[in-house]
């Protein structure tokens, strides 16, 4: 005959207690309530999320009295008007938008032959060198990235030293629009990488090399079997570099020279500079607005692409 | 002892140095002229925080003002280096919520405190009595009291590479635009310092401040076709440095900073003239009624000629204390005004007027510049 420890093991013991603890914490009639729990952490942040946007807006809707430094009391729709119609913040929200969807597609261009040799490669060697030349910039801050640049791309940096060296006079490379975009797709070439990367991983290959067996080239291989299959990774990713670009505040204020402000730079100029926090609220709810309908139309246009989390493909 | 009576007593270093060498730490403040302030004196602070402004500027401060301060008091000074528009909100916040503000001292542009003091949260500094010593400079322009006490000025002077001007110095700022120089001048990125001059400059008159600043917007989009560059302070150094520019509108400080390290520098003030202001010194309300005291202290002692002379010498500005020595190489030097007719070609603007104008100033300078 077995002794009782034998026949049930203090592990198992351990075990029926934890699950008494939690059947007192937790009964078994509440298990419909665990789906909503789970909600719980995703809506505290947005719910938090909201509340500042309220704040924001209450602020939005008041003006600088610049006898005191105090917000107006009353409400006001003077901040939007101003903001719909001074040139400046026209010409600023111009200027991002167009930027951003640029980026997106200089970026797009440039993350898929990179995701697709890192997934494709047979070489271990080469897939390693992809993925940490994917990885390090991520150690390395945005800003000091646009610094980098500065030095790099200076009238006595690197390129214009070289540019010397076959009799070509220095150039401006910095402090204009080009510069800032060009800071930006480096900056959003390894996210966009990463949300294509895995697009890419669940295509079979067998299905490019069915579509070669069956007479179609390299060309028509891709854009009938390889890009549509893709797509929901260019679309992830179209998402998240176009969100990121619009928003960007680093690379146009160092890599601009100052003459090439986003909305963000215009939003903290209010904030920081003019001490106008009302017109500084105004603004940054019109950037979420923006980008609430530009990320909106591509969910509409394209879906939401791998962040549906494969929703998209039922 | 009231606080006041307190210091009607004049912080003197030197009185403050003999008594410690006699009688230790305990009788320091026998060497203020405090025999018998010792029970009632407040309870000192583990530290002062001074918000301050990098590199040359805070070296300046720490050397003239704060290590001699520690030195005296026993009380450690850490200055946080917050930008001086970052800083603003949190105080602004801090006092809206009743609570503690997040530095003791605010080292400022008179512009930006004059901001916070129409705000309400800065504390009355009158009763510093080292402004019996101090010169008309140190009291700002259109408020009452001392919310704010100027410490220094300075001009923004028009900074210039020699070899880009072969011919010889600037005269105007309208040399700035000979076509030689487009993209290669400088500004301040919310035009700080050049809208004065380039009222002149575009033929008005100062006297139409604010009212009429046509003739320095038609400037400023003359300039705007030259493609400056738009900075902050440690910019026009490092573009100075880095062969970017030949000219700028910049703090004379700066320039001073730039040729320290090496650059092949000098400045002039044109004939429009040039942007003359202050900086200055105040206290958030909310703090804790020793920490007050000790704060005041602070600024009392930045009042006295021993700590703005070693101060001022490293920023290369003149001071409100009568009697200070310009460092050599500025005496005479168009940035170091000294005497009244130094004054001559500098433009001076009320705070106020600036206060409650900069804003619209602001949005126009700025819609030309990113149009």
């Amino acid at each position: 005959m077995q002794s009782a420890r034998t026949a049930y093991p203090v592990t198992w013991r351990i075990m029926d207690a934890l699950e008494a603890f939690a059947a007192t914490v937790w009964p078994a009639n509440w298990t419909r309530a665990v789906p909503y729990l789970m909600l719980a952490p995703a809506v505290l942040l947005v719910g938090l999320l909201v509340l500042g946007l309220i704040q924001i807006g209450d602020t939005s809707l008041r003006t600088l009295d610049t006898s005191t430094f105090l917000l107006s009391e009353e409400y006001t729709l003077a901040n939007y008007q101003r903001a719909f119609t001074e040139p400046l913040f026209a010409a600023v929200a111009a200027r991002s938008l167009l930027g951003a969807l640029i980026v997106t597609a200089i970026t797009l261009v440039f993350a898929f032959p990179y995701a697709y040799v890192m997934v494709r490669t047979s070489s271990p060697a080469l897939r390693k060198f992809l993925l940490i030349a994917l990885f390090l910039p991520f150690f390395i801050g945005q800003v000091v990235r646009a610094y980098g640049w500065l030095i790099i791309l200076g009238n006595q940096g690197m390129v214009n030293e070289a540019l010397g060296l076959v009799g070509v006079e220095p150039m401006r490379l910095l402090y204009n629009y080009p510069a800032v975009l060009f800071g930006l797709v480096q900056y959003m070439l390894p996210f966009a990488v990463l949300m294509v990367a895995p697009a890419l991983t669940a295509i079979p290959e067998e299905l490019e090399a069915a579509a070669g067996s069956l007479g179609a080239d390299w060309l028509r291989t891709f854009f009938h079997v390889v890009l549509p299959l893709a797509r929901p990774g260019l679309t992830g990713a179209g998402l998240v570099v176009v969100t990121l670009s619009l928003t960007d505040f680093a690379m146009p204020a160092i890599l601009g020279g100052g003459s090439q402000d986003f909305i963000a730079n215009a939003i903290y100029d209010q904030f920081f500079r003019t001490s106008d926090q009302g017109l500084g609220a105004t603004l940054a709810l019109m950037l979420v607005a923006v980008g609430s309908l530009l990320v909106g139309l591509i969910f509409t246009l394209f879906g939401a692409g791998t962040l549906a989390m494969g929703r998209a493909r039922e | 002892m009231t606080r006041r009576d307190f210091l009607s007593y004049p912080l003197d270093r030197r009185r403050f140095l003999r008594g410690t060498a006699a009688t230790g730490a305990a009788a320091g403040l026998t060497a203020l002229g405090l025999p018998h302030a010792l029970a009632q004196e407040p309870e000192k602070p583990g530290e002062i925080i001074v918000r301050a402004w990098g590199g040359s500027w805070v070296e300046s401060l720490e050397k003239g003002v704060s290590d001699p301060f520690t030195e005296m008091t026993g009380i450690a000074v850490r200055h946080d280096l917050t930008e001086d528009n970052e800083i603003q909100p949190k105080v602004w916040a801090a006092v809206a919520q009743n609570r503690v503000p997040p530095i003791h001292i605010n080292w400022d542009t008179t512009t930006n405190a004059t901001k916070s003091a129409l705000r309400g949260v800065t504390e009355d500094l009158s009763d510093l009595p080292n402004l019996a010593n101090v010169t008309d400079l140190a009291k700002p322009v259109g408020l009452d009291g001392y919310p704010i006490v100027n410490t220094y000025g300075y001009v923004y002077v028009l900074a210039y590479r020699p070899e880009a001007f072969p011919d010889g110095p600037p005269k105007s700022w309208k040399d700035l635009l000979d076509p030689k120089f487009k993209g290669r001048i400088a500004l301040y990125n919310d035009g700080i310092g050049f809208h004065f001059p380039a009222q002149v400059a575009g033929g008005g008159s100062l006297d139409d401040i604010p009212g009429n600043m046509q003739p320095c917007w038609d400037f400023v989009e003359e300039i705007k076709a030259q493609e400056p560059l738009l900075g902050e302070d440690p910019d026009f150094t490092t573009w100075f440095q880095n062969g970017e520019i030949d000219a700028a509108c910049t703090i004379s400080t700066n320039a001073r900073e730039a040729k320290k390290n090496g650059i092949d520098i000098a400045w002039v003030v044109p004939e429009e003239g040039a942007k003359f202001d202050t900086d200055g010194l105040w206290i958030p309300k909310g703090l804790p009624e020793n920490e007050l005291y000790w704060a005041k202290q602070y600024i009392n002692f930045a009042l006295t000629k021993d700590a703005q002379q070693v101060w001022l010498d490293g920023l290369g500005l003149p001071g409100v204390v009568p009697g200070l020595t310009p460092p050599e190489d500025l005496v005479d030097d168009p940035s170091y005004p000294t005497k009244e007719e130094d004054f001559a070609d500098l433009i001076r603007i009320s705070s106020k007027v600036q206060v409650e104008n900069e804003s619209d100033w602001f949005a126009k300078f700025k819609a030309i510049m990113q149009g």
